[in-house]
Parts: C-alpha cells; structure tokens; sequence
C-alpha cells in the first residue's frame, strides 16, 4: 500500500488575492512535507469555474511548482481533461512531457472528462461526445510519446505528421490512469490497461465487486499504451490526531465542507440529460441522495478520520480489499489550521505508514520526523 | 478560517406574500399516467439570482432558472395542462427549484396544487405539444403571450431514467400559520426521454414574476412520458434559517 496527496485547491470566499495565495502557498507546503515524510504521491485535479470547490485549473503549473522542491514524490495529473473544447491532445501530451524532464521522471498520467455543466457549459463543450473523446485522447497522447514523428485522423483531431516534442523522461513513457467515478468506468480503465483512480468515495466493502472486477478484466487488457498500469488508486479523507474523537470531528467537518462546496455546483446529470452521464460525480458519494429529501447518509466507513490505531485498521481494511493506493484529500476550503494539517501528516507517516510501507518503516527507524 | 458561505440576499421580511396554504393532512399517493413532460434549463445572470433568493438558500452556479410544463390528458384529476418556472437554488445540498410563476389550464387543478404543495396559479391558456421537429410550450393570458419556449435538434436519451433528474419545486406558501416553503414530492418512472436545444423567442420576465431573471443561456431542454406519483408533502424549509441550521423540518401528521 503507498499513500499520496490529491488537491483541489479549495478556496474561502471572499476570494481575496491574499487569501487565494495562502490556499496555494499552504498546498506546496504540506506536499513538500508529504514528500519528505514518504507519500508517494501527490495528485491536482483540473477544474475551472467551481468556485470555492477547486481553483485548481491549472494542474501542470501546480506539478511543475512542487516538481522543483521535491525529490520523490509522484506527480498526477488528475486528471487532464480530455475534452475538445479545453485541450487540444498535442498540448496535453506536451505539458505531462515536459513535466516528466522537470521532474526526473516522476509524472503520472491521469485522464478524465469533467462530470460538471459549470465546465462543460462554460467551455461551450458538447456534452455527448466526451466519453468518445476521452478514448481517442488515451489513444493518441502515448504514440505522441513513444513515435518520433506521429500523425493520426481522429473523429475530434487530425494532425499532420509531426515531432511532438519534448519526449517524456520515463521510458517509455508515464503510466496511465482513469478517474473513475460511475460505475464502469473501472472496466473501461482495464480495457485500456490503464489505473484505476478512484475518486468516488464509498465504503470499503461497496468497493470490493470494483476491484475485483477490475483485476479481473486487467488480464486481458489491450493496453492504449506501451505497458499495463495494473494498478487501483482510491481517493479518500485522512485527518490523523492523537485523539480519535477530535480527528472524527475534524474530518467530519472537513467532508461537510466539501459537500457544501460541491452542492453549488451543476453536474452534467441536473443540466444536460445525456446517455454518457448517468452517474453522479464525487459529490453525490459524499453527500445524502440529493434528489430524496430528509434522508440521512451516513459517512463511508472507510474514511481515514481517527487515532493513529484507528487508521492502522482503516487502512488495512482498503489495503485487504485490494486497493494499491490511498489518495488523501487533508483540507477543504481551510477549514482546518495548516499546523494541524501537517502535523497530522506527520502522525500518519510516523505512526500508520510504516504498517504498510516497508520503506517507510525504514525511514522512520532511521530518525525521520 | 472563518469562511463566508453563499446565500441568497432576499430578506424573509422581502420575500413577497405567500398567498396560498397547504393541506398538511394530505397523505395519499396520486398517480398520473403517461404525462408528457417538458423540462427546459436557462442560465440566468448571477447577481439576479442571488437578489430574488431568501437568505436561508444556497445558490445553484451558475444560476440557472427552469420551465415545467407537464401535460396531462387524464387520470384523478382529469385532463389539465400547467407549467411553472422556478429559480435553481441548494436546500443545504439538495437541489431546488424555488417557483416565481406557476400557470394551470383549469382552475380546479390549480387549487388542487394550491392545497397540496403551496402552487399559486394563474389560470392562463397552457400549451404544450411535442411535433415531429420540436417542443413547443406557450403560456397566454387575455391573449398576451407571456412565454413562449421551443426545443429543437431534438435526440432521444438513452436509459432515460438514469440520466434525467428534475429538480423538484420549491413554492412559498403557508402552513397552519407560517409561511415556509414545501417541496412538491413526486416519483418518476420514465418511459421515453428526447432532448433538445430550448430557446425563448418570448419571455416576458415582468409578467413572469421577476424583472430581473432574464434568460442568457440554454442548457437544454427535455420532453419526457412519464408516470409521476404525487406524493404527500413532507418537508418546509424556512425562509430565514438555513436547512443546515435547522430549518428544514418534516411535517407533522
């Protein structure tokens, strides 16, 4: 099991210059921490115009930023956006390449399609057609790696026979990955050998039929790249303290939060009706059905909110029901202090990690903070 | 941090007059059958959305607003035609449509859905028909068009109840005394779905209830057959305190 960070860069209102800076400025921090202590990895998703929920819409900048003051950690796009009217392939396959030389190698590819009418309206998108775009951009983007002169007629792109350049430093090239949120995308991900990136929370359990199904469908997959990336990711909250009962607290806050901020925003599935939508995103997961009034959600059990003890459990819960991956969200809209975000980091890696993580364990054995 | 949360900036002491009451005691399913309906979505400019909604609701963003037609050619309450328009907005997280205009073809219906879920309609010559190349819904009063919507490029959705979700309305009203709001609660079971591009060759926005809310965008527009159960209401929410603050609350039976 490894552990990484992902950010969505969520902002206070009101979005004063000073206050959209400390959101970024507290973000580098704690990843450079994180990359200090052993996560493995660090994720930024894309978003645009989700106000207070993400500011993050340019995640390679943010990469490129922790890229120079960091040494290990692993740098996610998470996901480029792989939709016509936003990105034209070429660039996203420029940006991740040269993101990969910055960074000695270290990037990871993740692809999705945005699951938000704020971005798909915004950007005058066609709606219908991104899951079909999605496929080709997965499609195309490694041949623009691996080829030297590449050029392809595509249903959204045609280009000429041309250099994309530069060329990635991982040879060769970055593994790839899926967000996956509705159900079945996680097949579509092992079809094309690529990771799974889990981004809808839910309880452990509910999980299980997904990896598994997953895994199996892996064995035969034809991967869109040069190799398979068999491997699960899943997103997840972590707020880690000494004392359980304030780390429930603070996290449930921190979840409350999110639903808050997400609640404002149009997903595709209240906007557009449209055969490609029929899940809700992220939020649906985290927040109780908003279309059945009164009802209760409880909170996921697998959410990372607790004592060091508790983790240890919560965690080895994900890690038996076959996820490779724990990808932490720590903050929302900084509502908790960014003392008590590091400091929280640094119990999880002291004490939790190295349950997991063999190399952790050494680390900390050798006198790590 | 202590963070600055979006409401609406309407006043509860602003907020106009409810003029209708609800039956509380109302605890029966009704079922209407094969109703067609119309569903079209408008982006509307920010700053008037906020300004017409109670501080005790979220904004939806962007701000869009949303016409209802529903047309129905039997069943309990016989054949009607209505329609409504309504501003997206976050009951805490849950998505609303809260009604500024509401129209029925007959009036008894109209006192029907006065008494069940707080509507206050107009009674106005509502007409809503699918064609072979568009949805066209049109409300009239004394022979003036208030609104006229039509939907075209039209292309069927598949696995239609999956993807089709309306945001249920939201209609000031009084209970015993109180003037809250309740939520019109209805199941679907869809039959057929179709979507378009809606435009709005007329809107008269003064005559519709609000000035201010002018259409600036389409998101789209929907035709559906559905069987829709009209179920008891269950929930007011409160014009001054937020649902997250305890405003919402379920009705006493």
């Amino acid at each position: 099991m490894k552990f990484g960070l992902i950010y969505e860069l969520s902002t206070p209102r009101p979005f004063a210059r000073e206050t959209q800076k400390a959101v970024f400025e507290h973000a580098i921090e704690q990843v450079v921490l994180a990359d200090e202590l052993g996560f493995s990895s660090v994720w930024c998703v894309e978003h645009h115009f989700l106000e207070e929920y993400s500011h993050a819409s340019c995640p390679d900048m943010f990469l490129a930023a922790v890229a120079r003051e960091t040494k290990q950690i692993r740098l996610g796009f998470g996901i480029a956006t792989c939709v016509p009217a936003m990105h034209h392939p070429i660039r996203l396959a420029e940006k991740a390449a040269f993101l990969d030389i910055l960074s000695g190698g270290r990037v990871e590819f993740g692809t999705g399609r945005t699951s938000t009418w704020n971005e798909l309206g915004g950007f005058n998108a066609c709606v219908d057609d991104t899951k079909r775009s999605w496929d080709e951009y997965c499609r195309v983007i490694p041949q623009m790696w691996q080829q030297e002169r590449y050029g392809y007629q595509g249903s959204f792109h045609t280009m000429p026979e041309r250099n994309v350049l530069p060329k990635p430093w991982q040879d060769p090239h970055p593994p790839l990955w899926v967000a996956v949120t509705g159900h079945g995308t996680e097949l579509d991900a092992a079809d094309r050998g690529m990771g799974a990136l889990i981004l809808s929370i839910a309880d452990v359990e509910r999980n299980i039929p997904r990896f598994e199904a997953y895994r199996e469908r892996v064995k035969k997959a034809e991967p869109v790249g040069a190799f398979v990336n068999d491997q699960i990711a899943v997103a997840n909250w972590m707020f880690c303290h000494a004392d359980g009962r304030y780390a429930r607290q603070r996290g449930e806050e921190m979840v409350a939060t999110f639903g808050y901020m997400a609640g404002q925003t149009v997903e595709i599935s209240e906007a557009y009706p449209a055969s490609n939508y029929t899940a809700i995103g992220l939020l649906g997961t985290l927040r109780p059905d908003p279309h059945a009034p009164g009802e209760q959600k409880l909170p996921p059990s697998g959410l990372c909110f607790g004592d060091p003890a508790t983790l240890i459990d919560t965690v080895g819960r994900w890690e038996a029901a076959g996820a490779d991956h724990l990808v932490f969200m720590i903050q929302a809209r900084e509502v908790v202090a960014q003392q008590e975000v590091l400091d929280s980091l640094c119990l999880f890696a002291r004490e939790v990690m190295p349950r997991f993580d063999a190399q952790a364990s050494k680390r900390f054995a050798g006198g790590a903070r | 941090m202590k963070a600055e949360l979006l409401y609406g900036a309407c006043l509860a002491a602003d907020m106009p007059a409810p003029r209708t009451r609800i039956d509380a005691t109302h605890s029966d399913d009704v079922v209407l059958e094969n109703v067609q309906v119309h569903y079209a979505l408008f982006e509307v400019p920010m700053a008037a959305a906020l300004a017409c909604l109670p501080v005790s609701l979220h904004p939806a963003v962007p701000a869009h607003l949303g016409l209802t037609f529903w047309r129905c050619d039997g069943g309990p309450l016989g054949a009607f035609e209505c329609a409504w328009i309504g501003l997206a907005c976050r009951t805490g997280i849950k998505p609303r449509h809260l009604v500024h205009a509401a129209f029925v073809d007959r009036a008894d219906v109209g006192d029907w859905l006065a008494r069940r879920y707080g509507f206050d309609c107009r009674v106005a010559d509502v007409h809503y028909r699918e064609t072979y190349d568009r949805l066209q819904g049109r409300i009239v009063i004394d022979g003036q068009v208030l609104l006229d919507t039509v939907t075209t490029r039209m292309q069927p959705v598949v696995g239609a109840g999956a993807s089709v979700k309306y945001s249920p309305a939201l209609n000031a009203t009084r209970v015993g005394d109180a003037a809250l709001m309740v939520q019109m609660e209805t199941a679907y079971a869809f039959k057929r779905v179709i979507r378009g591009t809606p435009q709005l060759p007329v809107y008269d926005a003064a005559a519709l209830g609000n000035a201010q809310l002018v259409a600036t965008f389409p998101m789209s527009g929907t035709h559906a057959v559905v069987d829709i159960t009209l179920l008891p209401p269950r929930f007011t929410a409160d014009f001054a305190v937020p649902a997250e603050s305890g405003g919402a609350k379920k009705i006493a039976r």
